[in-house]
């Protein structure tokens, strides 16, 4: 930068001895017609010419040059520097003077062009970070997206080490980079660590170390530690660079507050939305498992203390309303499992080549009881591409599925199953004609514990609320879409799919004799 | 019926589960001797010489396999896996390893005594050879002397390998078949991994045996194990 000056500055002082040496020429040509007055005014003008255009230096070179040849060539006795009027001393200092106003007036001006002109280099890098910070997904990323912009603002590469394993108790540690083997960068990062200034190359503190070291401070302190590596540190940086370097590690700082917030606001969601879980999952065991049970305790305990008198019919009731409740226990607990595995990630699918018919037919014949009060029709065409499942979990997905129609819709209504292939997909739909679902509720009974309102048949609003969500998880699981639709006519539909990855292996040639 | 009862080993540690299988089969006339442990129950196996052996899947002294491996090095008696569900895989195991059948956990007293039922008869007639024509559920009539097969009247054409896969399962009717055991039996020993053609092809063979394929009444599925061709109402002849 001061080389640059030196250079500007040859052809200012040329340019301002050229602009008096012109004044001069008007001066000598037009002499007969001008009173010396006149001479001083056009001499004074190429002063403020100068000095609105130039540099101190170059203005004040030209007042000493208008004053020389003012007194050289235009004041008795001419051809000397001689005075005879003292006057003319007033002349020179008036000359002095406004070059002196003039060019302090146009360097303020000049300075702060430069100082906007840098501010606004460093706003629009501010700018550009944070815009890349925004977009940047993950600490890493974050840091890696900073670090660029670092980069760019000092001309060399930049690098971010996060606070983990850069803080320990009692002896610092350093990130696994070579350029923490020298030791004057190692006590330099230590400073700027713990002092929280930045250290090195291109900064007011250890200029002779050949990096800058860069604390990166957030509310918390210093929680990130950059490196800036120039090719060359015998440049240095440019006091606006320095700046805009500086504003950049407070803009990452806050970045990393921000994230840092986001983190601890998404952990407390989680934490909350568990604690919803668990809350429900309690009431939902001790009102679902207890229920039964008490059932079964009390039809258990009457059939053995009032074995003799109770009439055979009764017997019987209580012997249906005993396995009805063992059933109904059974299922809520395998739902529960199935929750637990889809919830922590425990659900292993294991995926073969299937045809769907097979799967809907266990489920079909394991639901006969359920199903006895509804006549269910089923739709799959017989050329429907096989699909790669895990035949338990799909079968899963058919009985709460069916389940769910059984209980919500009326005695007597039919439940239909159909599938087709669109798409690379399998589409799947178990619809029933009960009472179907408010459409504001549509993605609403995926959710765990919602339970349609009691309706229909007799034992709506029995169910555990957890069949839809456990159907998403496995759907989910296997790659496809779980929705409800309203169904034409009225009741509920659910539609899913299944991806159909390719086609199994051929099959062989019919072997030998049957 | 001057045979002496048929005795049944039941080898199980859950004390309820021990007295309800006790309760039912000394209901319908067995013999029942109980094991606690997998140990005693071998103990029991070669001791007692049952006829048909109740194994739970999951006794704590010692694994499955094992327990399945010394019984059959014991007694040719039937196997009877009790398991809960979600233990496929581990069933299917106990059955590859030459235990005979499974119930899974809770099950009915009708369906326990028709398993026993069956392992019995088929431990008493191995068939090998079918010769007369045997009738099926859904009007399905197989002449394997003939190699045809009928559905209401009308003759079935079935490909060479539908009726190999018939004619297996057939041989084991009521029982159940793994998918390794149908593909080693009906494609050969190298395709016991290829469960899809097995699919396939019981898929095909249900379309043209049954009313309504998603619905079968003659050849059911059993998740994640294989494949059993309902028991028929009568025993097979020769």
């Amino acid at each position: 930068m001061k080389a640059r000056m030196a250079h500007w500055g040859t052809g200012e002082y040329v340019r301002a001895g050229g602009i008096v040496a012109a004044a001069t020429g008007v001066c000598l040509a037009a002499r007969p017609r001008l009173a010396t007055v006149d001479i001083a005014m056009i001499l004074l003008l190429s002063v403020v010419a100068t000095a609105a255009r130039y540099r101190r230096g170059p203005a004040l070179l030209a007042s000493l040059l208008s004053t020389a040849a003012f007194d050289y060539l235009f004041v008795p006795p001419y051809y000397t520097f001689d005075v005879f009027n003292p006057s003319y001393f007033l002349t020179f200092g008036v000359m002095l003077i406004v070059a002196l106003l003039m060019t302090g007036l146009t360097a303020r001006i000049r300075e702060q062009r430069v100082r906007a002109d840098e501010r606004e280099q460093q706003s629009r890098a501010l700018y550009a970070l944070e815009a890349d910070l925004a977009a940047a997904d993950g600490h890493d990323a974050l840091l890696a997206t900073a670090a660029a912009h670092l980069g760019r603002a000092a001309d060399a590469p930049a690098t971010i080490f996060s606070a983990e394993g850069l803080v320990s108790d009692g002896g610092a540690t350093f990130p696994e980079d070579p350029v923490f083997e020298d030791a004057a960068v190692r006590v330099a990062a230590m400073w700027a660590w713990t002092r929280g200034v930045a250290t090195g190359w291109g900064t007011d503190h250890g200029g002779e170390v050949p990096v800058m070291l860069l604390p990166v401070r957030a509310a918390t302190g210093t929680v990130a530690l950059a490196t800036i590596r120039p090719a060359d540190p015998a440049v240095s940086l440019s006091s606006a660079q320095q700046a805009t370097v500086l504003a950049l590690a407070g803009a990452i700082g806050s970045a990393l507050d921000r994230q840092l917030l986001a983190q601890q606001n998404e952990r407390a969601r989680a934490d909350v939305e568990a604690e919803r879980l668990r809350t429900a999952l309690l009431s939902s065991l001790s009102h679902d498992l207890r229920t039964p049970l008490a059932g079964i305790e009390t039809s258990a305990s009457t059939l053995l203390d009032e074995a003799a008198t109770l009439p055979a019919a009764t017997r019987h009731e209580l012997l249906g309303s005993i396995l009805e409740e063992s059933r109904r226990m059974t299922r809520l607990i395998g739902n529960l499992l199935s929750m637990i595995r889809v919830e922590t990630g425990m659900l292993a699918v294991q995926q073969s080549w299937q045809p769907l018919e097979e799967v809907l037919g266990v489920a079909l014949l394991r639901m006969e009881e359920r199903l006895k009060a509804h006549p269910v029709t089923t739709h799959i065409p017989a050329d429907l591409p096989m699909v790669t499942i895990d035949e338990l979990l799909i079968e899963q997905v058919f009985l709460n599925l069916l389940e769910n129609a059984a209980r919500y819709a009326p005695a007597g209504s039919p439940i239909d199953v159909s599938a087709y292939s669109e798409d690379a997909s399998v589409v799947v739909e178990v619809a029933d004609r009960g009472p179907g679902v408010p459409a504001g509720d549509k993605e609403r009974v995926f959710e765990r514990f919602y339970r349609g309102p009691a309706a229909g048949s007799a034992d709506a609003g029995a169910g555990s609320g957890l069949g839809l969500t456990i159907c998403r998880g496995i759907i989910t699981a296997h790659g496809g879409k779980i929705w409800m639709v309203a169904r034409p006519g009225g009741g509920a539909a659910v539609r899913f799919t299944i991806p159909v990855a390719g086609v199994p292996a051929p099959l062989p040639a019919a072997s030998a004799t049957g | 019926m001057a045979a002496p009862l048929p005795l049944v080993l039941i080898i199980e540690d859950e004390l309820h589960m021990r007295q309800a299988l006790r309760a039912i089969l000394a209901g319908s006339g067995f013999q029942v001797v109980e094991a606690a442990s997998a140990r005693e129950g071998l103990m029991q196996a070669s001791g007692r010489n049952p006829e048909v052996i109740l194994l739970d899947l999951g006794l704590p002294d010692l694994d499955g396999r094992e327990v399945t491996r010394s019984l059959r090095h014991l007694t040719s008696a039937p196997i009877i896996v009790i398991s809960a569900r979600g233990q496929e895989h581990d069933k299917v195991q106990l059955l590859d390893l030459g235990a005979d059948d499974y119930l899974t956990k809770p099950f009915g007293a009708a369906e326990l005594l028709a398993r026993i039922r069956v392992a019995l008869r088929h431990a008493a007639q191995p068939l090998e050879d079918l010769e007369a024509p045997i009738t099926l559920p859904g009007a399905v009539m197989v002449d394997p002397l003939r190699r045809q097969v009928f559905r209401g009247g009308t003759e079935v054409h079935l490909t060479p390998t539908e009726y190999r896969l018939l004619l297996t399962l057939l041989r084991h009717a009521g029982r159940v078949l793994t998918h390794r055991q149908l593909l080693e039996q009906v494609w050969g020993r190298q395709y016991a991994a290829q469960t899809h053609y097995l699919r396939v092809y019981m898929a095909q063979l249900r379309h043209k045996l049954e009313a309504d394929p998603t619905r079968p009444r003659l050849l059911l599925t059993e998740p994640g194990v294989g494949y059993r061709l309902r028991e028929l109402s009568e025993p097979l002849k020769r």
